[in-house]
This record gives C-alpha cells, structure tokens and sequence, in this order.
C-alpha cells in the first residue's frame, strides 16, 4: 500500500464508492433529501420579500405626485369637491419620465388623476356629479421600452361588470355602480353628459367613493375641462424597501457617502425625491398608510420564513449526520478488515472521509438542482410565479452538505478504529 | 418464547437494556415530534399573528350616512346613537372612531377642510400618522370658543394646509361664525389628510354643529370574524351605509392565504426531512442489535414476534418523543413568536393528536424498512461468529 498511495488510495475511493450501493442508500436519500430541503427553503426565504412586496404593491399606491404650487386639496368621503379651475396641474406627457429615474425598474404603476365635477342630463333634469378621468390601459413609452398603465392594475379590487373604457375612444364611459343603480343604467346604455353622448362600457364595484363617480378616458376629462395634458395627481405604485433609521433621514442633512446610500436605496422616500427630481415643480409624497403597513408587514413574513429555513437546515443537518452514522456502522468489518491488513488509520480516514466528501458533493448538487425546481414549484403555486433560480445558494447548500455529512460520519469512523479490528470481524455474518 | 418472558417485559428489557441506543432513537423522535409541534402551532397561530400585524393599516370597516350617494353633499349626519351601537355591534376587540368633516374658509376666502374626530382614537388606530406634537386634549375646548379668540383653539395641521395658511395663528369661518385656531403639532400622512384641519370633535360640533358623518373601524380577527362585524353592523344600522375597505381586506386575506400555503409546504418538506433521521437511527438500532434477534429467533421467536417487539419498541419510543417534542416545540414556537411577530404564541392543544400521529406515521413507516433487513437475517450465519 505505501509504494502507490495516491492512485491506490484513489482507486480504493472509486470502488468503495461504487460498490455496496445499498448500504450508500439511506446516506444518499438524507443527503439529497436534506440539500433539497435546504435549496428550497434558502430559495423561498431569499425571495419571500420580495414575492410579497410584489403582491402588496399591487393593493395601491405608495407614493403620490402633485404639482408643487398646488391649491390644498379639498377632498370629503373620497370626493375632490375643490373648483376644477383652481390649482395647478401635472403635465401628462411627463409622467413617463418617472420610468427614468434611479430606480425605474421598482416603479410598477403609474395612474393619473383629473377629477372634475360634470353635468349629466338624467330623467329629472341635468345632474352635477362627480367624475375622473383615468389611464385604463395606457400604453406608456420611454426609449425603446413600454408599459401597460392604469387605474384598473392599481386597484385590483375594483370589479367591473362589462368592459374598461377604450383610452383611445372619446365615446366610452364606466360608472360607478351606486350611481348606475340611481340613475337606472346598465351596461352598454347611452349617457348624456355634458351635452355629448356616451356609451357605458362597465359597471365598478370598488366599495369606496369611485362607486358614485364616472370614470372616463383622460384624455376626455382634459377636452371637458379644456385643458389638454393636464393631471390633477398621479399615484405610483413602487417595490420599496421596508424603512429603517436610515430611510427616515433628511438626505440633504446626510454627509456624501451616506446620502449616495440612501439614494441608491430603493426606500419609498428616496424613490419619491428622484420623482421630484426628475420633474420639477412637483412634489411626490410616500403614502404612510401604505408604505408604513408594508415594511411591518414584509419584515415579519420574511422573518418567519427565515426561521422556518432555519429549522429545515437543523432538520436537514440531524437527518444527514444521523443517516451517516449508520452508513459507517454498516460498514465497521470493512475497517476491521483493512485494519486487519495493515492500513494505517490516516489513510482509512482519508478513504472513508473523501468517500463521504464525493457523495456530500454528487446530493449536494443534485438537491440543489430539485431544490431549485421545488422552490420554482412552489412559488408557482403560491405565487403565480415562479421563484427565480439562485446559483448564490449552491455553495452554501454544498458547503453545508459537505461539512454535516463529514462531522456526522467523524464519530462513527473513529469509534470503529478505536475497535480491535479481531473483535469487529468476529462479528462478521 | 417461554411464559416468563412476556412481551412487555421483553418490550421493557429490551428498550433500558442499552440505554444509549434508546436514547439516540428517543432523541429522533423528539426532534421529529417537537419540529412538528414548532410547525404547526405557528401555522394555527399564523393567521392571528398576521391578522394582528394588518392593524398597522387602521380602519376596514367604514360606515357613512346612506343619503350621499350619487350626490357631491357628504354632510348627512349618522343617528346620534350611531356611535354607541356601531361600538356594541363591533364588539369590543375593535375599533370605532367617529369622524365629522366640514368645509371652512380661510382669510382669503379659499376652502380648507376641517375635521373633528375622537383624537385619541386616531391616534391608536392611525399608527401611520407623523405628528409632530398631539393637540393637549385636557384642555377645555368649550372654553376656548367662548373667549371670544383669547384663548386659540388647540389643532392638527396637514403640512399642506400648514403652507397654506401661512401661520401658526389663524382665523377659520364656518356659516358666518370665526374661530381662532392654533396650530399644536403638524400631521404628515402623504394622503388627503395633508390639506386638512383636525380638531376634538367636541370643539368641531360646538363650533360647526356638524355631527359625525363617518365612523371608521378597526374590526380585529380574520377575515370570517371581520365579515361577520360586517354583517352586524349592517344589522344594526339598517339606514347607513357599511362597507369593507376592499383595498386592506382583499389585501390581508391575500397575503395570509399565500403565507400559509407557504408555512404548510415547508411543513411538509421539513417533516420529511426528519423522517429520514428517524429511519436512519433506527437502521442504525436495528443493525447494531441483529445479533439479538438472531438469538431471538434461534430460540424459536417467530418473524412476526420479532417484528412486534421492534415495532412496539418504536411505537413506545414515538409517544414518549411526543411528550418530550410537544413541549421542546411549544417552547421554539414561543421564542418564535417573541422574536418575530413580538407577542406571545401560546401552546395549541389541538395539535396534540396530529403531532401524535404524525410522530406515529414516522415511526412505523421508518421501523419497517430496517425490519426488512432484519427478515433476511440467517441466525445461524449470524451467530456462528460467537
């Protein structure tokens, strides 16, 4: 055994490691079983944050942009009641310049506003009601990229009994169902406001104030209020990063380094001051209600997840570490033999452990992949989409395979050769 | 087997003669009951904790006064009674803050919206709300209106309405009556709220004669228990207008729904992971203890008495790891739930049965393998080592 070491030894490696499958077996299954679990869970607790930002964001806006030198809002029960002439207004062809800023990629929605109160001739005389005019399903363009915007993506809750209005069309109208149900009309009826005839293509149900207002193209509402390209507000709707000490700082009190980190981090004010950079003569404003909620929201499901992964890698470690205890009992004559042929102890550690190192590493890839896969699976099924492969977890998943499997199998191979290889061999069948 | 040796001595024999091969499968099956037990009392406890953390977005029940629909005049006042059965239908778990809006005029002649409602109920409910400083609400504000503008009514500005108003001192007409306001803190919220006034509702409707319009509430629970407020609510104030806060319901049940899915996967995935270390310390047990079986089996213990001895031992085994397991589990799920969500999750008994049987499940399904390699056993060949 001495004058050849190192191809012996490989070649004692090699055939121990294909022989005796069975035995391997239960090692084998652990290891996998434990690396899939672990992939999967690092997977899931990795991108659970952002999964669920991704589901909130989509319940509303988190930031909203107005013009600067505006009039205060005079706004009851959900309902703009200010002078549509009063105030200053947002220039509709800007807002694709928020898809410029810093953090582009995080901004999910824009939806514009332009309230204004409209005359409707009903069976009992004309009416004043209340009415909004929204991108639906806007086509937003900026470069050689374009987004489809709108009211309905950032209210998922609204439901609506017919159709959107077309953007395009100048004769197409929703009505809120509290109203349509007041003025007796449905889907597909004919409305007269303000002297022009329009055809009502959806009935919204959204249990908040939309219920008693029209809705409308906006490019419509800009022609009625005469004013083309203007917005009253536009709300935005951005992944951001749950607030922390440093999201709440002033970033023009902030020294250089620290200033650049806030602004490259992806909190909602710090979104909102690009927004107000970008545009001048605005203001943006995060949604407190949203943005607050959300960040407790995010951090106790991540945290969750987080621990729930950490008890998966206990789990996986204990399974492991136990089933390569009895790997290496079911294996105790095969030290006894070549003890009994004169091996050294180092080199019987040195094969037992390189053998345990090479299948830690074969399940610890193959339980990356299907763990990968699982992961992927489940967020299918939870989230509708897919959770993205991560090769940033395949070195710990195989570092953590390789390190368990080895101390789980230590104590095992040194009880063995502590054993007069006479006393194991006599126990041979 | 001779009548001396009966199977629960046997049984009792067999599991204290070599402790620590006992405690090694004991230890599995601990391990295997108290993951269980961790896992699915966080997953009984979750919706609570979760429902618990959706306070942070403030009312989901709204109630308003019916007669404003289709129309701009949201000044309808609810009943005078509204508030106290609306606090008797919610029940007292929830929320109900009343809230009474009116449109003033500043100096200039422009409108600002002002807004009476119970602060201190804001001020629980509304966890969102940056103030700078909360009005002092022990002062009597019937006095302030009686000065005759000596003493300035203590109030909340928006920071919008703030800019506008130009000062911390300033007059507000409501129908031909002035008042003197003082601005006590500035409130930021992004929203409407921005551009408005609040003040103690008592002072409002002493100044106004506005009464509440609005009462918004926090209902607590799940979404079951916040339909059925819902249902009571309606049933209680047949003339007014309850509805739901879509936009929060639909999000939290959302969001629960997925987070269990996710919590009952992990369950499964984690659970099979440490049934594997069950099966693996007891292939260990039954290898390192064939020659007893052997010995059994050569003194004329059949296959099936063998294989009971062994499943009985892991089945004893699995109970006592469910007594050991329930309690190590209840106490990660403890520490889980302070870290965490920063409250208490109290044992659930409920799960007693399915921690038992999934401990049980595990510990058949992993006896049997093991047993199979015990059936091939050849006592001769095994004992003619000795």
């Amino acid at each position: 055994m001495h004058g050849a070491k190192k191809p012996m030894l490989s070649r004692l490696v090699i055939e121990s490691f294909l022989r005796q499958r069975r035995r391997k077996l239960l090692a084998c299954v652990a290891i996998l079983l434990g690396a899939t679990a672990v992939t999967a869970m690092l997977a899931i607790g990795t991108s659970v944050g952002d999964k669920m930002n991704h589901e909130l964001a989509a319940y509303g806006a988190n930031i909203v942009v107005y013009p600067a030198a505006d009039t205060l809002d005079v706004q009851v029960g959900g309902i703009d009641i200010r002078p549509a002439t009063a105030g200053n207004y947002l220039n509709e062809a800007d807002l694709a310049k928020i898809k410029n800023i810093f953090w582009r990629n995080n901004v999910e929605n824009i939806s514009p506003e332009l309230p204004l109160p409209v005359s409707l001739k009903t069976r009992d005389g004309v009416r004043q009601v209340p009415a909004t005019g929204y991108w639906f399903h806007h086509t937003l363009r900026s470069g050689n990229e374009s987004w489809t915007m709108g009211a309905p993506a950032l209210h998922p809750w609204w439901r609506i009994a017919g159709a959107w209005p077309d953007d395009g069309s100048r004769d197409e109208i929703a009505i809120g169902n509290e109203l349509a149900r007041t003025l007796h009309v449905r889907v597909g009826d004919t409305v007269q406001v303000n002297n022009a005839s329009l055809r009502v293509t959806g009935i919204i149900s959204s249990g908040d104030a939309t219920d008693r207002t029209l809705l409308v193209p906006l490019a419509v509402a800009q022609q009625w209020l005469g004013r083309p390209g203007a917005v009253r507000r536009a709300y935005v709707s951005a992944l951001t990063k749950p607030e922390d000490a440093l999201a709440r700082k002033d970033p023009d009190k902030l020294s250089p380094k620290m200033r650049d980190r806030w602004y490259c981090s992806p909190y909602a004010n710090s979104i909102a001051y690009q927004i107000e950079e970008t545009l001048p003569h605005t203001r943006a404003e995060q949604i407190r209600r949203i943005a607050q909620g959300e960040g407790t929201i995010l951090s106790r499901i991540s945290g969750l997840m987080w621990l729930v992964a950490l008890a998966a890698l206990f789990a996986a470690g204990l399974a492991v570490a136990a089933s390569m205890t009895t790997a290496i009992v079911e294996r105790r004559q095969e030290i006894g033999l070549m003890r009994a042929l004169g091996a050294t102890r180092g080199v019987i550690a040195a094969l037992f452990f390189a053998e345990i190192a090479l299948l830690a590493l074969g399940g610890g890839l193959l339980g990356f992949l299907l763990g990968s896969l699982l992961a992927g699976r489940i967020g299918q099924e939870v989230f509708g989409s897919s959770i993205a492969f991560n090769p940033t977890i395949l070195p710990a998943t195989l570092l953590l395979a390789i390190v368990v499997s080895l101390a789980g199998g230590a104590p095992s191979v040194w009880q063995a050769m502590r054993m007069e290889p006479a006393a194991i061999l006599r126990e041979e069948a | 087997m001779t009548h001396g040796l009966s199977l629960p001595l046997l049984l009792r024999r067999s599991l204290f003669h070599r402790r620590s091969r006992s405690l090694a499968e004991l230890v599995a099956l601990t391990v295997s009951a108290a993951v269980a037990t961790a896992l699915l009392t966080l997953y009984a406890s979750l919706d609570l904790k979760l429902h618990h953390q959706f306070r942070a977005f403030g009312a989901n029940i709204v109630i308003t006064s019916q007669n404003q629909s289709g129309s701009t005049d949201s000044s309808a006042a609810l009943p005078a009674d509204a508030l106290a059965i609306a606090r008797a239908a919610a029940g007292p778990e929830s929320r109900v803050v009343p809230f009474a809006y009116a449109v003033a005029e500043m100096q200039d002649g422009s409108s600002i919206v002002v807004v009476g409602a119970d602060l201190n109920g804001v001020r629980a409910m509304d966890s969102w709300w940056q103030v700078s400083r909360w009005p002092d609400l022990n002062t009597p504000s019937e006095h302030a209106l009686d000065s005759g503008g000596q003493v300035p009514l203590q109030v909340l500005t928006g920071v919008r309405a703030e800019k506008a108003l130009g000062a911390t001192r300033f007059p507000l007409s409501y129908s031909g009556r002035t008042v003197q306001l003082e601005t006590a803190g500035t409130l930021r919220t992004g929203d409407a709220e921005d551009s408005r006034i609040y003040l103690p509702l008592s002072a409002f409707e002493a100044w106004t004669g506005v009464s509440p319009t609005t009462l918004e509430i926090r209902a607590a629970g799940n979404t079951q228990q916040i339909q059925e407020v819902l249902a009571r609510l309606r049933q209680a104030l047949p003339g007014a207008d309850v509805h739901a806060v879509h936009q929060l319901v639909e999000a939290e049940a959302n969001v629960v729904s997925r987070t269990r899915s996710l919590m009952l996967s992990s369950l499964l995935l984690i659970s099979l992971t440490v049934a594997i270390c069950v099966l693996a310390t007891l292939t260990a047990s039954v290898f390192e203890r064939r020659r007893d079986f052997a010995v059994m089996k050569a003194l004329g213990a059949t296959q099936h008495q063998v294989g009971l001895l062994f499943f009985l031992e892991a089945i004893a085994l699995a109970l006592a790891g469910v007594v050991c397991g329930y309690v190590l589990g209840c106490g990660i799920a403890y520490l889980i739930g302070e870290w965490n969500f920063h409250t208490i999750i109290f044992p659930v008994w409920r799960i007693v049965p399915q921690v038992a049987l999934l401990n049980l499940l595990v510990a058949i399904l992993a006896a049997a393998v093991p047993l199979r390699i015990l059936r091939r056993l050849e006592p001769a060949a095994l004992l003619r080592g000795d």
